[in-house]
């Protein structure tokens, strides 16, 4: 897999001349969180990219169901869920495997206290891809998620439509998964 | 012609170390790890102009109040 297009460096101004500019902005802020859970949970650079265009052109059509009862981060990645698990839906790629591996993984003897120690941050955004491919649909998922510090547990259980209990649990488990594949994509 | 720069073996051994140092990078956490690969993350200036040219066909939606409310316009 080639590298993401997205560590070249290049930043993205804000498309300040749109008719809407509200609109620029809400794409300012957050499009970067969007694109960055499209290119991990797809693990595909022009796929993530044409997520992502496609989850703002949907949030631009919507805007009007808006009601701000979530807040507008949340209604964003409730689109990118939505259409990154539609896209590997249609793929059929994957989940049976990964959820066999997820369960080889979970039952390692992974050093999940230990630090996660990385020589060549490099090579890292490879390693980080393998990783995740390695796991089901829902551990990556819910690592992408809690990796955003903008996001509450309860944000994230209501995003993946489970109690933040339920939440806690399997990402304690996701993370342990994540650690014992990592050491191996060294 | 630019004459190189010899280093001493005790530079040399400083430089070595330097680039070890600046490469290893630990992560305290699975968390910390992907915050850090998504920081490093930039967002590709073609989806901007993709998106400049596919709103441009679609007039904005008409109720917004809640819009107005969220950035105070």
């Amino acid at each position: 897999m080639k590298e993401p297009v997205a560590r070249q460096g290049v930043a993205a101004g804000p498309p300040t001349d749109w008719p809407a500019s509200e609109f620029a902005a809400l794409y300012d802020e957050h499009s970067r969180a969007i694109f960055y859970l499209a290119l991990r949970f797809l693990g595909d650079p022009q796929k993530a990219e044409d997520a992502t265009h496609d989850v703002f052109l949907k949030a631009f059509r919507r805007l009007d169901q808006f009601r701000g009862e979530a807040s507008i981060r949340t209604w964003l990645y409730r689109i990118a869920i939505n259409h990154c698990q539609n896209l590997c839906q249609s793929w059929h790629n994957r989940h049976v495997q990964a959820s066999s591996d997820d369960l080889v993984l979970e039952s390692a003897a992974a050093k999940t206290d230990s630090p996660l120690r990385v020589l060549e941050t490099k090579e890292l955004g490879q390693r980080i891809q393998q990783t995740l491919d390695a796991l089901s649909d829902e551990y990556r998922l819910l690592l992408l998620l809690v990796a955003d510090e903008e996001l509450s547990y309860e944000e994230i259980a209501a995003l993946v439509g489970q109690s933040s209990d339920a939440v806690r649990g399997k990402l304690h488990r996701a993370r342990k998964a994540f650690a014992a594949h990592f050491e191996k994509t060294v | 012609m630019k004459q190189q720069t010899k280093l001493t073996p005790k530079q040399e051994t400083v430089a070595e170390q330097q680039t070890q140092a600046q490469a290893a990078v630990e992560f305290a956490s699975s968390d910390e790890l992907l915050r850090f690969d998504a920081a490093q993350t930039t967002v590709p200036p073609e989806i901007t102009q993709r998106l400049q040219k596919s709103v441009a066909h679609i007039p904005p939606p008409l109720t917004r109040t809640w819009w107005k409310n969220l950035f105070g316009g």
